[in-house]
């Protein structure tokens, strides 16, 4: 680990930023630096997913990988974002203003709090040695294949682990290894730490200006210190920037099942889009999210399912080349052993499976108490009036959960009920989900809660 | 006595919105307990793990993972210099290594592809990491590079 490669990510997560805020600009706009300022999380976190998106389709169409590509295409989405906004004035309504509170006493000591935490993050990490089973095994030496190679390697994308994972975090990790001048695999957990920065910022970025302070640090903080957490954040692999993106696109459309701000979807598509590309898990976490979308618009499904199901297509479609080049290269290993209908000939399994979910997220070793808040704040919600934000909610855990089970039944090579370990079977990290999407909805819902039905985002 | 702007101690107990407002008071109460609680414990384990990196050497950092598999980090690091970049390798395994653990064998060549990159492994490559293995079945032409005596080598195979 050096100055130097430390420098590299700053640029590097520099560029993120800008394009991040270059598209921010043209989906949304802004009234002031303090806005800006704000929101500056978000941003940085559409970086990412543009990024992302963007360097992954470069990689399918055979664009050669290197630090001029990465820095022409942060420059090159910036550029799309500027005429973007020009065709995007023409429909887009003013935003809703970000009402800046002053930092209160509530938002000043749990901010405080939020950046000792993240400063020994950082410390943490900086000179971590790449531990994670799933990190040396596959996706840092996918990011070096593409680092040393220029692209998709033929030979170690077909002999790495899942061959099928989509490279986007490959991708971004190949950048921060240009950006730091060599394959430094140490200092590339400083990636991961920037990630969870730029989560945490877009969070409270988001919810600042909407929910009460005291309903919304408590629980960011205590996500954050679950001891899953704590202990994975910073593993150079995919399932916490799975768990930021997704999080961040569920939380949007909540927004947007209130507000009806149109750059609060395109955003959520962008994330969805992304998450799709991250792990093939994001496919499943993206279709709960638009179907819990759907079901809390039903009343107004003429007017919100449209832009919901463009949404959705937005998401799928960036996805798409991806699978066609998997596709096309014979490469296997995204459904299970026995497919899809293995489910049924091992009906046995769907209760063990079921139970083994279950007792994963509510285990307070891993994550607290979060999932009986979660519990309580939904029930909350509903019992004070609110009827959109609570039944988004419901509906999103039920289909995790389930969604979660079905995966668990259908890999018949997994043990259930839950004995093996981690590295082998995924619950522990696809259960991960839950708790961080909580960190972002509880406290909208304990804010619905307590405005009950006067909260004026529930008049719809 | 009011405990938030308006609101009074005894329209807590009010259906419904007093209720839910007394549920998330209750609510706030246990995030902030367990938060501080856990925050505290959360800052210091990772402080014990900056301390416990810091305190690692340069290898050891590097191998992390692999140090439950690699038995002489020595070897990966003369394979590294001797192989030149765009040369090939293949590890070839057996069970004569001292010090092997049960991941060594199943898992070394794992391991070494991601370390020797960008060198490439092949079946026909004339490097051989022999990891335990019967080196007589190399051929002839097998010339050993380096040998760490313990049933580790690095060993050229004539062309």
């Amino acid at each position: 680990m050096t100055g130097h490669a430390l420098v590299g990510l700053a640029m590097l997560n520099a560029l993120m930023l800008g394009v991040g805020v270059a598209a921010l600009w043209a989906f949304r706009g802004w009234r002031s630096w303090a806005e800006i300022a704000g929101l500056s999380g978000l941003a940085y976190m559409l970086g990412v997913a543009l990024m992302g998106i963007a360097l992954t389709l470069e990689l399918v169409l055979g664009v050669p990988f290197s630090l001029a590509t990465v820095i022409l295409t942060g420059g090159g989405l910036v550029l799309v974002s500027a005429a973007a906004r020009r065709s995007l004035m023409r429909w887009r309504p003013v935003p809703t203003e970000e009402r800046i509170r002053g930092l209160g006493v509530v938002a000043a000591v749990f901010g405080a709090l939020v950046l000792v935490y993240l400063e020994a993050l950082f410390r943490a990490g900086r000179l971590a040695g790449l531990s994670a089973w799933d990190a040396w095994a596959f996706w840092v030496p996918k990011a070096k294949a593409i680092y040393f190679f220029g692209g998709l390697d033929e030979q170690f994308f077909r002999e790495l682990a899942n061959p099928t994972y989509p490279p986007l975090v490959p991708a971004l990790e190949a950048s921060a290894f240009h950006f730091m001048g060599s394959a430094d695999v140490v200092t590339l957990h400083v990636q991961f730490w920037f990630f969870a920065c730029g989560f945490v910022a877009a969070v409270a970025g988001l919810l600042a200006p909407r929910v009460l302070p005291l309903l919304l640090w408590p629980f960011l903080v205590l996500v954050l210190v679950a001891p899953r957490v704590v202990g994975r954040t910073l593993d150079p692999q995919a399932d916490f920037l799975l768990d930021y993106l997704f999080a961040l696109a569920a939380l949007l459309t909540a927004l947007w099942l209130a507000e009806r701000q149109p750059w609060q979807l395109m955003s959520a598509s962008l994330f969805l889009g992304a998450a799709m590309l991250t792990k093939r898990d994001g496919l499943l976490l993206a279709a709960c999210v638009i179907f819990a979308a759907f079901v809390a618009s039903w009343r107004d499904r003429r007017s919100a399912w449209p832009p919901i199901a463009l949404a959705a297509v937005f998401g799928v479609a960036v996805s798409v080349p991806w699978r066609v080049w998997f596709s096309s290269q014979d490469l296997s290993g995204e459904l299970p052993e026995a497919g899809v209908s293995g489910m049924f000939q091992n009906l046995d399994r769907a209760w063990p499976a079921f139970i083994s979910v279950l007792s994963t997220a509510l285990d307070s070793d891993l994550w607290l108490v979060i999932l009986p808040l979660v519990v309580a704040a939904v029930v909350l919600a509903f019992v004070a009036g609110a009827r959109v934000l609570p039944t988004f909610a419901l509906v999103l855990y039920i289909t995790l959960i389930a969604g979660v089970t079905a995966v668990l039944w259908s890999f018949t090579e997994l043990e259930l009920p839950f004995v093996q370990d981690e590295g082998v079977n995924p619950i522990v990290r696809l259960t991960a989900s839950l708790v961080v999407v909580s960190g972002a909805l509880v406290p909208l819902l304990l804010d619905a809660a307590w405005r009950g039905e006067t909260r004026p985002q529930e008049g719809n | 006595m009011r405990i938030a702007r308006g609101l009074r101690p005894s329209e807590l107990l009010e259906w419904p919105l007093g209720i839910a407002r007394l549920g998330v008071i209750l609510c706030v109460a246990v995030a902030l307990v367990l938060g501080l609680v856990f925050f505290v414990r959360a800052v210091d384990r990772l402080g014990d793990d900056a301390q416990r990196n810091a305190a690692l050497n340069f290898d050891d950092r590097e191998f992390a993972g692999g140090n439950s598999l690699v038995v002489d980090k020595r070897a990966l690091y003369e394979a590294r210099a001797l192989i030149p970049e765009d040369g090939t390798y293949r590890v070839v395994t057996g069970p004569r290594v001292e010090g092997a653990t049960e991941l060594t064998e199943p898992y070394i060549d794992q391991f070494a592809r991601s370390f020797l990159m960008p060198r490439r492994p092949a079946a026909d490559a004339p490097w051989v990491l022999c990891y335990g293995c019967e080196r007589s079945a190399l051929g002839d032409s097998a010339e050993v590079v380096w040998d760490n005596g313990a049933g580790i080598s690095l060993v050229k195979v004539g062309e």
